[in-house]
This record gives C-alpha cells, sequence and structure tokens, in this order.
C-alpha cells in the first residue's frame, strides 16, 4: 500500500470518525450539525430586530442574519438562534442591539426567544 | 483520427474510459449535472459565521469568487472526462469548504453531496468503496436515530404537522382524517425510522445490501412523490450514490432479429447512443444464439442479452438491463429532473413514478406482457423492415 493510498485512506476515516463524533454530540446540546438530522423539526418562525433603538425591517434582518425576517427551518431551531446570536457577538458587537424572535415547533404552542444587548 | 478520439474522449454522455469505475463516474456526473442545472453556484458563499473561524480573517468577495471558480471548473471538466479523481475532490471540496465557511449555506443535503464526490476522489478503484458505503449507512444511521430520540417523531405530531400543514398532501390528509388523531402520522414516522434505521444497518451487511439499496431509491424516490421536491441535492446524491454499488458489466451481447425494421431502428438508435463501446449488437439469424444454448424458437419471440459472457435475460428483463448499463439514460433522467424550474413538481412526480415503473421488480409482469405485445406484432408496427442477413465476420447485410 502506498503512502498516497494511505492519506486517501486517512482522510476518508477521520471524515466519518467526525459525522460519528457530531452523531454522539448532538445527543447532549440542543443544535444539529453534521450529524444528520435533516427536515427532523418544522420551526416556522418570526424576527424581530432593533439596532441602537432603531427597528430592522425585512431587508435589513435578512441581510444581517442571512435569514428571512419570517419563514421555516427545516432543522433545529437552535440553527436560528446561533446564526442571529453569533452574528451579534462577532459582527457587531458594539451594537445595542434587541431581537424578539416568535417560534412554534412542529405546530404547537408559540414560544418566544430573546436577545438582548445593552 | 487522433483529433476525432480526442473530441470522443469529451463526450459528456461517456462513463467509460478514464480511471474511475464507469459507476463511480456516473455518481459523480449526475451529481455534477444536477448541480449545474440547478445553478447551484449561486449559492456558494462568502463566509459568514464559519465553522472554523479561520475562514474569518479570509476576504470575502475572493473567498466566493474562488470557490465558484474552482466549483464550475471542477463540474464542467468532470462532465467532460478531465482529470476524474482530482476534479471530483476538488467539486466535493469547494462545496465542503463552503459548509464549514458559513452557517447560512450549512445544510445536510450539500454536505452529504459534498462527501460522495469527495469519497469517489478518495476511494482506491480496485478495491470496494468501504468509504462511500460507510458514508451512505452513517447519513441513514445519524437521521433515523435523531428521529427516534425525538419525542415529536416518537408520537407522529411531526409528520402530522409537515404533511398536513407544510406539504399540504390531499392522499395524506384524505388518509389521516379517517383514522383516529395522530395515528397516521405516527404510522408514517415509525414507517421512516425503521426504513432509514434498516437501510443504515443493511448497507454494512453484504446479504443485505440489495435490499438496503432498494430501500434508498423507493425512500428517496417516495419523498420527491410525497413532496414534489428533490430537498435540494438530496434525491440526486443519494440515488446516484446507489449506482457506486451496482456491478457493472464490461460487455454485453444483444441478440436481436435482424428481419425486423422496428429492431433494427432500436439497434441504431442504442448503437449511436453507446459511447463506451459496451453493447455488442448481433442479429439471432447468424446463430450466435447457439453459442450462448440460447433456442431460435426462443431468439425469434424475443430479444436476449448475455452480460459478461455470463448472464443471460431476455424480453422486458434484457430491455432494462440495456438502459440501467446506458449512462446516457440516468444523465437524461437527471437533467430532466433537475433542469426544470422548482415549481414543475409534477412534471417530476411522472418522471420519477415511469422510471420506478421501469425498474421496479413488482411491475415487471407488467412491462413483460407490453413487450411482448410489441415483439408479436413488431412487423406491423414498423413495416417496410429491413432483412439482416449476417455473415460470419458479424457485420449485417441490410437487403431493400
Amino acid at each position: 500500500m502506498n503512502l498516497v493510498r494511505i492519506l486517501r485512506w486517512i482522510i476518508g476515516v477521520a471524515l466519518l470518525l467526525f459525522q460519528i463524533g457530531a452523531i454522539v454530540y448532538a445527543r447532549f446540546v440542543p443544535s444539529r450539525y453534521f450529524c444528520w438530522a435533516p427536515f427532523d423539526m418544522q420551526t416556522d418562525y418570526r424576527i424581530e430586530a432593533s439596532v441602537n433603538g432603531e427597528k430592522l425591517n425585512a431587508a435589513q434582518i435578512r441581510q444581517r442574519y442571512r435569514r428571512p425576517e419570517k419563514g421555516a427551518d427545516n432543522r433545529s431551531v437552535q440553527h436560528v438562534i446561533d446564526i442571529i446570536e453569533q452574528a451579534e457577538q462577532r459582527y457587531h458587537p458594539t451594537d445595542r442591539t434587541e431581537v424578539t424572535m416568535k417560534y412554534r415547533i412542529n405546530g404547537k404552542a408559540e414560544q418566544v426567544w430573546h436577545y438582548a444587548r445593552p | 483520427m487522433a483529433l476525432r478520439a480526442a473530441i470522443s474522449s469529451l463526450n459528456p454522455l461517456r462513463a467509460g474510459g478514464t480511471e474511475m469505475p464507469p459507476n463511480l463516474l456516473l455518481l459523480v456526473k449526475i451529481i455534477a449535472l444536477a448541480l449545474l442545472l440547478t445553478n447551484h453556484a449561486r449559492l456558494l458563499p462568502d463566509p459568514f459565521l464559519p465553522f472554523l473561524t479561520m475562514f474569518d480573517a479570509v476576504p470575502g468577495a475572493a473567498f466566493q469568487f474562488s470557490v465558484k471558480v474552482i466549483f464550475i471548473c471542477a463540474a464542467v471538466a468532470l462532465l467532460l472526462n478531465r482529470a476524474v479523481r482530482w476534479t471530483s475532490l476538488a467539486l466535493g471540496a469547494s462545496i465542503l469548504i463552503s459548509v464549514v465557511a458559513s452557517k447560512a449555506y450549512y445544510g445536510n443535503n450539500k454536505t452529504f453531496a459534498g462527501l460522495m464526490l469527495l469519497f469517489a476522489g478518495l476511494s482506491d478503484y480496485d478495491r470496494p468503496l468501504h468509504l462511500l458505503r460507510w458514508q451512505l449507512s452513517l447519513v441513514y444511521f445519524g437521521a433515523g436515530l435523531n428521529k427516534v430520540m425525538d419525542g415529536d417523531w416518537q408520537t407522529g405530531l411531526f409528520f402530522e404537522h409537515w404533511a398536513r400543514m407544510k406539504v399540504k398532501n390531499p392522499v395524506y390528509i384524505a388518509f389521516s382524517d379517517i383514522l383516529p388523531p395522530l395515528v397516521a402520522g405516527k404510522l408514517m414516522c415509525w414507517f421512516t425510522m425503521a426504513a432509514e434505521l434498516g437501510a443504515s444497518a443493511g448497507l454494512l451487511f453484504g446479504g443485505a445490501l440489495p435490499y438496503a439499496l432498494w430501500a434508498n431509491v423507493l425512500f428517496q424516490a417516495g419523498l420527491l412523490e410525497f413532496t414534489g421536491t428533490t430537498f435540494t441535492m438530496f434525491f440526486y446524491a443519494m440515488q446516484a450514490a446507489t449506482l457506486a454499488f451496482v456491478v457493472w458489466p464490461k460487455q454485453i451481447l444483444v441478440i436481436y432479429d435482424g428481419d425486423c425494421g422496428l429492431c433494427n431502428r432500436i439497434r441504431t438508435i442504442f448503437e449511436s447512443l453507446d459511447f463506451d463501446g459496451m453493447f455488442e449488437w448481433r442479429t439471432y439469424q447468424s446463430a450466435i444464439g447457439d453459442q450462448h444454448g440460447i433456442t431460435m424458437q426462443a431468439l425469434e419471440e424475443k430479444m436476449h442479452i448475455v452480460v459478461d459472457n455470463a448472464e443471460i435475460l431476455s424480453g422486458f428483463a434484457a430491455f432494462r438491463r440495456i438502459l440501467m448499463c446506458s449512462p446516457w439514460f440516468w444523465l437524461v433522467l437527471t437533467a430532466l429532473i433537475a433542469a426544470p424550474p422548482d415549481n414543475w413538481q409534477t412534471w417530476r412526480r411522472v418522471v420519477v413514478a415511469l422510471t420506478l415503473c421501469l425498474f421496479l421488480p413488482v411491475f415487471k409482469p407488467v412491462g413483460e406482457i407490453v413487450y411482448s405485445w410489441v415483439a408479436r406484432n413488431r412487423r406491423r408496427i414498423m413495416p417496410g423492415s429491413t432483412c439482416g442477413l449476417e455473415p460470419a465476420n458479424g457485420n449485417t447485410i441490410k437487403s431493400a
């Protein structure tokens, strides 16, 4: 077995092992990255956000979070929450932001998630 | 001559003549074609909340432009049979790098398509394709496990909500309405979970592999029939993955009636599309059947094929195998599904349903009836037949 063949094999097995790790990790956290959970949750959501006291419109929300202001997500709702939270912390750390997301998972009762950075 | 051979080697409808086995090349070509026809390049992102923070340091526009160029060049090169291992790796890597560079782009279907391309490039072509098999099994295992552990899947609430409120599938709604609340949803949820976990296990064991592959094909086709959508790249990548495990023949001998206009027309069409030179067409009047123990009477009734000098099939089964081993068939089918706009849901459903009818064992008796009728009436369907008298060298002499 030559070196290139071994290298190819190592890369392939490493990618598979990473996914096995992600499947196990997903049992302990609400997010579902790289663990093969497509279309396992239907979340209808609506985002309202204001930055430095000014309410964002639909286009501004899409530009800021790369998500529509109102829509459906077919993976864990935590993915939408992660995007909003991390976009604020990483790209707009000095803004005074307030975000409210109202959402329903699989048609159940409405829930509210709130993010505020004073 | 050399120029002609060079041009011929660029034919996108070929699957042979490269370092990659034909069925594996067909797998990556189907994914590449679907990516191009759905204009996937427009979705490739600049870094946004990357999983690996190092991408935040990369200039966004340059990153996006580079990935798009690599993506398009690799996909086109793959279709033109150029450096197939490297272009498969490059196309897969461009998708996977985009996935880890942007949480907004991240998606299971893209990740799976990228991994299939990457593993096709990483595989040893003289050994069983373990990496692809384990990957496919892992996808179904992860999907099944997550559902089994989810309360809304256990109670059937997920399916009830999704099918009724999102997909608005009239058949499901009618079915659900005649049953007590959530019973239909629960049935569908548990059927899905059983199918996914069963396919995952079946893919790992040799004896169960054919059943697992059929489960994969039917599950993905069923999803398309139910929703009318391909779930972006999932349908293409999952169905194409099945081809990686098909035993691809080297040579198929087709024995047909040389004294039949319809058969000769079909031969001409199929020969013109046989870019890999897999099929050898011989008339039964040449007595070629004797070499394989097939009687003249049987050959008069039906077309026969001999696969790799080992397996003999006749009639509808033979016709089906010819189609199955024709790369152009799968690529045209992919184009028929991928090229139309998203809202052509009925069209996609019809195309996939007809294909299933062609290949599902349960429809074989119907196919045989149709084939037998055509075979019996072949001289009436296309009168003015050409008489094929074949000399010893196998070339057909056609008389008016």
